[in-house]
């Protein structure tokens, strides 16, 4: 008799696992699938910015010297590029997770990772800082070299000496320059404008491939259950 | 653990575009027409192309081809296919970026794509706002949404 209501109250509790784990699947999905389509709208409200600094730009330095004939079509590598990890969500499952290297350039040889911030997942809690909560750049690993995330206040110094705010700048030049050498302010804003929509991509990236994740454990649970 | 798959790591991996072109009368008397044939590019209008890689996205290798497509008019379907298999296919491209315009004209190939990485990302473009509708990832989410109610009703 207490052996049945032992074994009735663990099969209880089972269940209750059970639907504790669905309905955490079914948050993180929601979560994600928010916090996707909010970057969004911080995407386009981004991107519209920088196409009006542009078009400013070109007006201020005529179309002539804003057009794609002055696109470098010299090999060149990528000044921003992006450093894919794979994080682990649970013991079957990893996903990649994307982090923005922004101008990193071949002369500048190790630098320090800067700030690392941690990603675990969570819910995102909404406040009036809109992105903040909001799951962020994953835990690196070991194996990735010559890296550094672009934040200003973590700054070190590079082998030669030379900060690396201004290595940044430096490398932002280098990308003016196509446009020749006095470019109007608005064409450095619509840089900075870009550089903000990458960043807000690296974001969608990394909620997209959560979101991804999310649906198939949901759409799984939801089979497990009709089957 | 062993059944896991493998997530493609990288130390540094390129951002992919295909734009489409900005369809406007200030573009046509500025653009000339023979610089969209050999640009490949994200999937934006031509500023939003300018705009990224003023960022420092763009990425020429050795043999001069590019990470980014440009889409005009004169650009085939068959061309904006091929330009995605091939981004999508490269080792050394983590995103891509896609305007949802051009998107829409080759969604088999977009929806098709089930790979962590590269992921595929839509962005709007200038002349074409973004409508979450019409979002590969979220119509999918849609149709299990609407499935999932139809079968319960049934039961």
């Amino acid at each position: 008799m207490m052996e049945d209501q032992e074994e009735k109250g663990n099969a209880e509790n089972g269940i209750g696992r059970q639907k504790q784990v669905k309905d955490e699947y079914l948050l993180q999905f929601l979560d994600s699938l928010d916090g996707y389509l909010t970057l969004l709208d911080s995407l386009s409200s981004t991107l519209s910015q920088g196409w009006l600094e542009l078009a400013s730009a070109r007006h201020a330095m005529g179309a002539s010297r804003i057009n794609g004939a002055l696109l470098d079509l010299k090999v060149h590598a990528a000044a921003t590029s992006l450093k894919v990890s794979e994080q682990d969500v649970d013991s079957m499952e990893s996903q990649p997770c994307f982090t923005l290297c922004k101008w990193a350039s071949s002369d500048n040889g190790e630098r320090s990772s800067g700030e690392e911030k941690s990603l675990s997942p969570q819910l995102r809690h909404r406040n009036n800082s809109q992105l903040s909560g909001i799951i962020s750049s994953p835990v690196s690993f070991s194996h990735f070299f010559n890296f550094f995330l672009s934040c200003e206040e973590e700054k070190v110094s590079t082998r030669t000496g030379t900060p690396l705010i201004l290595v940044d700048q430096q490398q932002r030049q280098k990308s003016l320059s196509v446009f020749g050498v006095l470019v109007s302010p608005k064409l450095r804003s619509a840089q900075l404008s870009f550089e903000r929509a990458l960043e807000t991509l690296v974001e969608i990236a990394n909620l997209h491939t959560t979101m991804l994740s999310m649906f198939e454990q949901v759409h799984k649970e939801l089979e497990n259950t009709n089957g | 653990m062993a059944n896991r798959p493998q997530i493609r790591t990288a130390a540094s991996a390129l951002i992919a575009m295909i734009a489409d072109e900005y369809a406007s009368s200030v573009s046509r008397t500025m653009q000339q027409p023979y610089m969209f044939d050999h640009l490949l590019m994200q999937v934006h209008c031509w500023d939003t192309v300018v705009g990224f890689l003023l960022a420092g996205v763009g990425n020429v290798d050795l043999r001069r081809k590019t990470n980014y497509l440009i889409v005009d008019s004169k650009t085939t379907i068959k061309q904006i296919e091929d330009a995605f298999k091939e981004f999508t296919s490269r080792e050394d491209i983590a995103i891509v970026l896609i305007s949802q315009y051009v998107a829409n004209r080759i969604r088999f190939l977009v929806d098709s794509h089930n790979k962590p990485i590269p992921a595929i990302l839509e962005i709007p473009s200038k002349d074409h706002p973004y409508d979450p509708a019409q979002d590969s990832v979220l119509s999918r989410v849609k149709n299990l949404v609407s499935v999932e109610s139809v079968a319960s009703d049934r039961r």
